[in-house]
């Protein structure tokens, strides 16, 4: 389980994340607000890439940024950027990586790595690299980098779909749905919650506005939109 | 060809010797991102316009036979240049290497470390993503080197079939009147600036 206690998040003086708490029990959690409402700082700050300026980030009760295990926990936590960000290399090298950092030999790892992409219809462009793919295309392989992986805890998805189309958006929320993994999803999307269920939490400039039901967000949604 | 082969080993050797320490150095203070680092940075950046002649000056003293380094014999030698032409470069490569360190951080850096690598793997990781920027940056900070002056006439004092490199060369082909050969050296200077300048061209059209 994940707590957030009082955590403050600064860039340079300006306060990004202001005194947040809150605790991550659901399977699925969305993380909803504007642009530059704090949305992907938080999910840093969950997914251990940066430490709070203050306040405290709790796996299992404990600070990984105290306890000296924060290498060990990162290898069960996954974090997925908004902006796919591909390395060197073709697409299957770029899928592969994950496993090969966990210590599995490069053959089963491409294998497992071609298979993940073929559930994504990215067969035909997995020998490609990434000047040579859309963005579309690279916010696929950027999702199917973590969802290769099997042995997460959590996995942290910034704007998961903001890129794809319909028939991929469906794609990636079938397998989302199906992952045995607790998930964290930031995201602009109100729509996304109705459709992959999950509790929400709303935030805006940089505070914790709300951390609600599905069914309190179904009755807010639709205010909203009518 | 004697002199140009000579400026080229002896600038090339002065560039791996800055990256030795100035690769770390820079690695190191973009992953502390604390107020000290921005501080190192800020000092470097400011000595990037520092003159040679001072470095010249700083090292003479130095490597002379009463001074500190005077021990190892090495002023009027070509290994005194290229510590000369290593120490006027390393302010220019810690801080653009610096930007590109600190740019890749918040991206493959990043990405590395949020798919399960450790610090090792993800700093290796990062240097093969910014190698082109890198050898972009090598390549601008070996010009800087080969067409320096004062360093290599101070510590190096321009000893000839030893310690003669082209810009010396070209110093002590005018001060003897004898501007032919001067436009003739300063040629082959032009010429290899121009080629490293291609090569940087080539680099980015790589990268691209």
């Amino acid at each position: 389980m994940i707590r957030l206690e009082d955590v403050w998040y600064f860039h340079g003086k300006s306060p990004i994340i202001k005194g947040i708490s809150l605790t991550l029990s659901d399977s699925v959690t969305y993380v909803i607000g504007q642009n530059a409402s704090g949305k992907t700082t938080l999910l840093k700050l969950m997914s251990l890439i940066i430490p709070p300026t203050k306040g405290e980030v709790l796996y299992n009760g404990e600070n990984p940024w105290r306890s000296g295990k924060l290498l060990k926990l990162r290898k069960s936590i996954a974090y997925v950027h908004e902006k796919p960000i591909l390395l060197r290399g073709t697409v299957v090298d770029n899928v592969a990586l994950p496993l090969i950092l966990r210590g599995i030999p490069k053959n089963e790892a491409a294998e497992r790595a071609r298979d993940i992409l073929r559930e994504f219809g990215l067969e035909n462009i997995e020998n490609k690299r990434r000047k040579d793919i859309s963005s579309g295309q690279a916010q696929l392989v950027s999702l199917c980098r973590v969802f290769v992986l099997d042995d997460l805890e959590y996995i942290f998805l910034d704007e998961p779909t903001s890129m794809l189309d319909i028939e991929n958006r469906r794609r990636v929320i079938d397998f989302i749905r199906r992952k045995h993994t607790k998930k964290v999803i930031a995201t602009r999307d109100l729509a996304l919650p109705l459709q992959l269920p999950g509790r929400v939490m709303l935030i805006d400039a940089g505070e914790l506005r709300g951390n609600i039901t599905l069914e309190e967000y179904r009755t807010r949604f639709l205010s909203y939109i009518y | 060809m004697d002199i140009t082969l000579r400026s080229i080993a002896i600038s090339f050797s002065a560039v791996l010797l800055a990256v030795l320490w100035s690769i770390p150095l820079s690695l190191a203070i973009s992953r502390s991102r604390t107020k000290v680092s921005a501080v190192i940075v800020s000092i470097f950046t400011s000595l990037v316009g520092i003159p040679t002649v001072l470095i010249g000056l700083v090292l003479s003293t130095l490597l002379s036979s009463t001074g500190l380094l005077g021990f190892l014999n090495l002023l009027y030698t070509p290994y005194a240049i290229i510590i000369g032409q290593a120490l006027l470069i390393t302010p220019w490569l810690v801080s653009l290497s610096y930007d590109v360190f600190f740019n890749a951080r918040n991206t493959y850096w990043e990405l590395v470390i949020s798919i399960g690598a450790d610090y090792r793997t993800a700093d290796l990781i990062m240097l093969r993503e910014t190698l082109p920027e890198i050898l972009v940056i090598l390549l601008l900070v070996f010009s800087r080197a080969i067409g320096e002056l004062g360093i290599a006439l101070i510590v190096g004092g321009d000893i000839e079939g030893r310690t003669r490199v082209l810009t010396t060369a070209i110093a002590a082909a005018i001060s003897k009147g004898d501007f032919t050969s001067a436009f003739y050296l300063g040629g082959i200077l032009v010429l290899v600036l121009v080629s490293i300048s291609l090569m940087v061209r080539l680099l980015k059209v790589y990268k691209e």
